[in-house]
C-alpha cells in the first residue's frame, strides 16, 4: 500500500489549538478514529465563524459536507494537546476543499491529515448557490494550489 | 467513473442495523457527518468481531486503521434505523479496504457511501504483518460480487 505523503505544519495556513478530552480515546488508548473527523468539522466551522464571518444559527446559508477523508499516520492520544491546520486547496463556485492536518504538541511533522468537501446551500432551499464574498474571500486567503 | 447510487444493499454480504440517537443529530437536523464516520466505523468492527472472528484483546495481530473516506450522499436523521453494509474491496497482504455503503430506513438508494483501510499489527512488534490465512479466507468470501 502506498504510504500517505507526510503533512508538515508549513502546510497550512491557519490553526486552531484543541485539548482533546478523556473520552476521545478508545479500548487502545489513542485517539478513535472517528474523532479525528469532530476535530475536522471543528476547526472548519471556527474558520468560517471567525474568519468568514458565518452566523451558524441565522445564516441564509450552510455548508453542507458532502466527502471527508483522513489518513492516520501516528497516533494522538488524550491528554495531547493539538493543532488543527487548515488550508482550502480547491475553491469552486460553491464547494469548497478543505485539507487539515492534526499536529501533536507542537510537532512539525501530522500525525493525521485528510480533506472535507463542502457544499454551500440556500438554507431553505438545498440548492447550491455561490460562495458569499466574505467567506469567499477567507477562503482565498487560505488557498493552497494543488499540482494535482 | 463508479457511481456510488447505484449500490444496493444486496451487492453486501455483511450487514448490521444501526439504531440513531437524539444526540446523533446537529443543530442542521441531520446526522451529524462524524456520527456517518462512527456507523462505517461500527460496521467493519462488527464484522471483525463477527465472521472473522478477531479477538481484540487477545488475537496474536489485531486491525488498525490507515485510512478512512465518506461520501455524504443525502441526510439521514433521527429517529431513523440505518442499515450498514459492508464488503472487501482491494485485498493486499496486510492490508484489507472495505467497502461500505449506508442505507436510511427503507431506502433503495445509498444515503452514504465510502471505504475503510485496516492493516494487520502485530501485537508484539507493532509492525504490520501479513494478514493470518484463516482471516484471509473469511474476508475472501464476503468479497464484491461478481
Amino acid at each position: 500500500m502506498a504510504a500517505a505523503k507526510i503533512e508538515n505544519r508549513d502546510d497550512y495556513r491557519y490553526f486552531l489549538s484543541l485539548q482533546t478530552r478523556w473520552m476521545d480515546n478508545d479500548l487502545y488508548g489513542h485517539v478513535n478514529n472517528v474523532t479525528y473527523y469532530s476535530y475536522f468539522d471543528t476547526v472548519v466551522n471556527y474558520f468560517l465563524i471567525e474568519k468568514g464571518g458565518l452566523d451558524i444559527h441565522n445564516a441564509p446559508i450552510i455548508g453542507v459536507v458532502v466527502e471527508s477523508h483522513c489518513n492516520y499516520a501516528r497516533s494522538v492520544a488524550y491528554p495531547d494537546l493539538i493543532d488543527c491546520g487548515l488550508r482550502v486547496g480547491h475553491l469552486g463556485n460553491s464547494s469548497v476543499r478543505y485539507e487539515v492536518g492534526i499536529f501533536r504538541n507542537g510537532e512539525a511533522e501530522a500525525c493525521a491529515a485528510g480533506h472535507f468537501i463542502h457544499v454551500f446551500v440556500e438554507r431553505d432551499s438545498n440548492k447550491p448557490v455561490a460562495i458569499p464574498k466574505q467567506i469567499r474571500d477567507a477562503f482565498e486567503g487560505i488557498l493552497v494550489e494543488q499540482n494535482g | 467513473m463508479t457511481d456510488y447510487l447505484d449500490w444496493r444493499i444486496a451487492d453486501f454480504p455483511f450487514s448490521i442495523d444501526i439504531p440513531t440517537r437524539w444526540g446523533d443529530n446537529d443543530m442542521l437536523q441531520h446526522l451529524n457527518n462524524v456520527v456517518y464516520n462512527r456507523m462505517i466505523e461500527t460496521v467493519v468492527v462488527h464484522f471483525t468481531l463477527g465472521p472473522l472472528g478477531i479477538d481484540w484483546q487477545k488475537s496474536p495481530s489485531y486491525p488498525l486503521v490507515v485510512e478512512s473516506l465518506c461520501r455524504f450522499h443525502r441526510p439521514l436523521s433521527f429517529p431513523e434505523t440505518v442499515t450498514a453494509g459492508l464488503r472487501a474491496g482491494r485485498i493486499g497482504g496486510t492490508s484489507v479496504t472495505y467497502e461500505i455503503a449506508l442505507f436510511g430506513e427503507g431506502d433503495q438508494v445509498p444515503a452514504s457511501t465510502g471505504h475503510f483501510v485496516h492493516v494487520f499489527i502485530d501485537r508484539d512488534t507493532h509492525r504490520s504483518v501479513q494478514i493470518p490465512d484463516p482471516v484471509r479466507a473469511l474476508i475472501e468470501t464476503h468479497g464484491i460480487k461478481a
